[in-house]
């Protein structure tokens, strides 16, 4: 409705600053000793989820037949996103896993997929994630998720986000038929395991 | 108020303050090579991995960046940083959006000019709910209130979106998501208490019913004095609100995710108004508390046919009951909708949809208002479709769309819309939109009586009355715009809109021959019918930019400029509503140390000169401290440099209301 506000004088002003010396003052009270860094970090989600694949090549175990050859590199391909691979390719810079080298398979190409022991799957595969899927969870490869529904579709662990935290979820079916072995230890910090045996 | 400091106490503050920059600025060298922070992630154990904070910088913000429309999207992160306490005080953010507080519990909020109590040219929808009101046009935002915790984002997109969104979405729409049941999982109490009584306490907690159903059940309590006039006497415009409300979501296969949920709140809401009498004085003061409520339940089904197509069913009823002094209403309104987004080939992607509303207003006569019937029922039906087509892939899209509805009282409207995106790259968008929309007339336009004002006029009592007028047309818009998006460096973005647009039909009162009432006592009537009077132009440009200097401070600048060109009659007509012509916003997000943020804003608002407000300078100051996961505390100051302003008057009455400094505390414990 359109009722126009009926009138009146002008505002009136005034002015005290406060609050803001009070909240500079808290704030320096917080800080205590000279603004040390924050010591619980804040990264980009790209660079957690970089340093969580790399850490999946420490937490999980693949069958032999996995690898070409004895010092055969450990292999992590990623299917678009483009920041996630800028971020993994910082961490892995030299490192090593039992002896294998670490490196990136950047391709959407079917062929190379089989090469590969991770494969991470970002949320802009999404239409291609179950054809994706159903091409390689029988494969001994560590697939890696980010979508609502990665578990239900065969995938094995999913990166899910909770107060701005980036939580996991496993399915040890999935990780059962690609002859993955996932260790306790990485179980332990998961939000959700699927499929528990007992 | 606060005595005045003495100047020694001038100095300490000064040196806290140079002290606060100057180790702000040490750190900042100190970390100078900073975005390198994978190194320490890597030394973390998996148990600190999981409880690393991650910042979200997502792909809905890519969207948005090669979006071919002004929008913009306030987060969680911004409503926590800045402790926001409601959906109006966060909009306040949006470039180009007018937010102006009446009183204590009154708003008045618009896009691109036409502000208004009853500003009727924005659609606000709360998860896929219309909360425009039918009954008569406009959003009642005391009414609109959630645990701002649970918010997901509010999604603002700036200049018509009728197209999709149908009637009303003239210059604006504002989508308010919540968050799933599944993302607000565990206990939430929080509590915030501060200047003039002010007291907000939510309970909230989410749990797990079985493997793939969430849900939560929040309450929340809010409570406030009354604001002060411009004469220092504190005004009977406090209030008290008590809301509760569940949310369920069900994902029983990968495939189809059903939600279902609801909301009741019950407020008292107190104010004044200056109402007709047919007798001496003429005009009188009245003090009222109005007790208003609201409840609605909505059920959502989504379904995925394949990756690229899905279904999305909506169902929702809402019962508001607003014994308002003034306008009383009660408000039942049933929808259905019905979406089906789906890919065509390579290059198109559809989206199509149906709708149904039914609205029934129940409105007894009051002092002021009288409604032709009483009850009346309105339907609005409604079909949409869109292309969306990729012409050059990555590179050129053309978006073609319109929607075609039935309205109750003016029938058949089509409102087309067509869009061109270009992305030259990654760093950069240009946009360019026409599109035609419509703001249909409520039933106060088409069959109503408002008494708004009484007089003398010469031995017999005058009364000015507003007449609704069943030949009352829509309102039109035709709408030309342009965007650019611009990202010179990582640290820098730009978003550049400008705008042009015609109206006709706007709504205006025009004066008829007074004549003679007998009842209640013999009196004279002014009467002033509403006719589609108006027509003009507006035009104007929204200018933001976004600079993050150092990966734990970021900046965020705004201006907006706005045109209005309306006529024949005066555009002091309540048609042209009130809008400041420039408005200027600077915020500064700072990270402080041991997970503490700091945000400042300071933002200028230009005088509305049709109502005597005198342009005005906010300060707002927010700091918040994550102590643990369980625990944070924010310290939050509003309106700092100045003891009180005024930002909008009323409808109900001359008095303005002073908005006063606030100063608020804020503890959350999370379980």
């Amino acid at each position: 409705m359109q009722i126009s506000p009926q009138m009146q004088k002008p505002a009136s002003r005034s002015g005290v600053r406060r609050m803001l010396a009070g909240l500079a003052f808290v704030a320096v009270l917080l800080c205590g000793e000279g603004l040390v860094a924050a010591d619980a970090p804040v990264a980009s989600e790209a660079q957690v989820k970089a340093v969580f694949l790399y850490n999946f090549t420490k937490y999980v175990d693949w069958p032999t037949e996995a690898f070409a050859r004895t010092n055969s590199p450990l292999l992590i391909g990623v299917l678009g996103d483009g920041t996630i691979s800028e971020e993994l390719k910082k961490v892995i810079v030299d490192k090593t896993v039992n002896g294998r080298k670490i490196m990136i398979q950047e391709t959407g190409k079917e062929e190379d997929w089989p090469k590969c022991q991770i494969i991470f799957i970002s949320s802009a595969e999404k239409t291609r994630l179950p054809a994706i899927l159903a091409k390689i969870k029988t494969l001994p490869i560590l697939t890696v998720g980010e979508a609502g529904g990665f578990l239900e579709q065969g995938g094995i662990i999913n990166f899910t986000k909770k107060d701005d935290r980036i939580r996991l979820e496993i399915g040890l079916e999935a990780a059962r038929l690609a002859k993955v072995q996932i260790s306790s230890q990485l179980l332990s910090v998961a939000d959700t395991v699927k499929g528990k045996s007992n | 108020m606060f005595k005045r400091p003495q100047l020694g106490e001038w100095i300490l503050r000064g040196v806290v303050a140079v002290a606060l920059m100057l180790a702000t600025v040490a750190e900042a060298a100190d970390n100078n090579q900073v975005p390198k922070p994978s190194a320490d992630l890597e030394n973390l154990t998996l148990e600190q991995l999981v409880n690393v904070q991650v910042t979200s910088v997502s792909k809905k913000e890519t969207d948005l960046f090669a979006s071919p429309a002004a929008i913009a999207v306030i987060t969680q992160d911004d409503i926590q940083r800045n402790g926001f306490t409601s959906i109006p005080d966060a909009l306040r953010m949006v470039p180009g959006i007018d937010v102006a507080q009446v009183n204590g519990s009154e708003w008045a909020v618009s896009s691109r000019g036409f502000n208004n109590q009853f500003a009727d040219k924005l659609l606000v929808l709360v998860d896929g709910r219309s909360v425009y009101t039918p009954g008569f046009s406009g959003v009642v935002w005391e009414l609109q209130d959630m645990v701002m915790e649970d918010l997901d984002r509010i999604e603002v997109i700036r200049g018509p979106g009728a197209a999709l969104w149908g009637d009303n979405a003239v210059n604006g729409v504002i989508n308010i998501i919540t968050k799933s049941a599944k993302d607000t999982q565990g206990g939430l109490v929080s509590t915030s208490f501060g200047s003039d009584e002010q007291s907000i306490t939510s309970l909230r907690y989410g749990g797990q019913l079985s493997t793939n159903l969430f849900y939560r059940l929040y309450l929340k309590y809010e409570s406030e004095d009354g604001f002060a006039n411009s004469a220092g006497n504190r005004m009977p415009d406090g209030w008290d609100a008590l809301q509760g409300g569940a949310r369920f979501d069900w994902e029983p296969n990968p495939n189809d995710r059903f939600t279902l949920q609801g909301d009741y709140l019950a407020a008292y809401i107190g104010g004044t108004a200056q109402v007709p009498l047919l007798a001496a004085p003429y005009m009188t003061n009245i003090s009222m508390v109005n007790a208003k409520s609201d409840g609605n339940v909505v059920g959502r089904w989504t379904h995925d046919f394949s990756p690229s197509s899905r279904l999305t069913l909506q169902m929702y009823y809402d019962h508001a009951v607003e014994p308002d002094v003034q306008i009383p209403s009660t408000l039942d309104v049933y929808d259905f909708d019905l979406q089906h987004r789906f890919a065509l080939g390579e290059r198109q992607d559809i989206i199509w949809g149906a709708g149904l509303r039914d609205s029934e207003n129940d409105s007894p006569p009051s002092f002021n208002l009288t409604f032709y019937p009483q009850r009346s029922y309105t339907q609005i039906y409604s079909v949409f479709a869109q292309d969306d087509a990729t012409v050059v892939p990555e590179r050129f899209h053309v978006i073609l769309g319109t929607k075609l509805d039935h309205n109750t009282y003016t029938g058949f409207e089509i409102q087309p819309s067509g869009r061109l995106l270009w992305t030259p790259s990654e760093k950069q968008t240009v946009w360019m939109a026409v599109s035609r929309a419509v703001s249909t007339p409520s039933q106060v336009y088409e069959a109503s009586r408002y008494n708004q004002s009484a007089f003398p006029a010469g031995g017999v009592p005058g009364l000015v009355s507003l007449f609704g007028n069943p030949n009352f047309k829509s309102e039109q818009l035709l709408a030309y715009e342009a965007g650019y998006r611009f990202e010179p460096a990582r640290s820098w973005s730009f978003d550049l809109t400008a705008y042009y647009n015609v109206y006709h039909g706007l709504q205006a009162y025009q004066m008829g021959a007074p004549y003679f009432e007998p009842t209640p006592v013999p009196h004279l009537v002014f009467p002033e019918t509403a006719e589609n009077l108006v027509s003009g132009e507006t035009y104007g440009a929204e200018i933001s930019a976004q600079w993050k200097p150092l990966d734990y401070w970021r900046v965020a600048a705004s201006y907006s400029w706005l045109h209005m060109r309306l006529g024949p009659i005066n555009p002091t007509s309540a048609s042209a509503g009130d809008s400041p012509q420039n408005q200027f916003q600077i915020r500064s997000y700072l990270d402080l140390c041991h997970n503490v943020d700091f945000s400042s804003a300071v933002s200028y608002v230009e005088s509305l000169p049709n109502q005597n407000v005198a342009s005005y300078v906010r300060l707002d100051l927010g700091l918040n401290w994550r102590v643990n996961q369980s625990w944070d505390i924010g310290v939050f100051g509003q309106n700092l440099l100045q003891n009180s302003h005024v930002e909008f008057g009323s409808y109900r009455t001359p008095q303005l209301t002073e908005i006063p400094r606030s100063v608020y505390a804020k503890i959350t414990y999370k379980f």
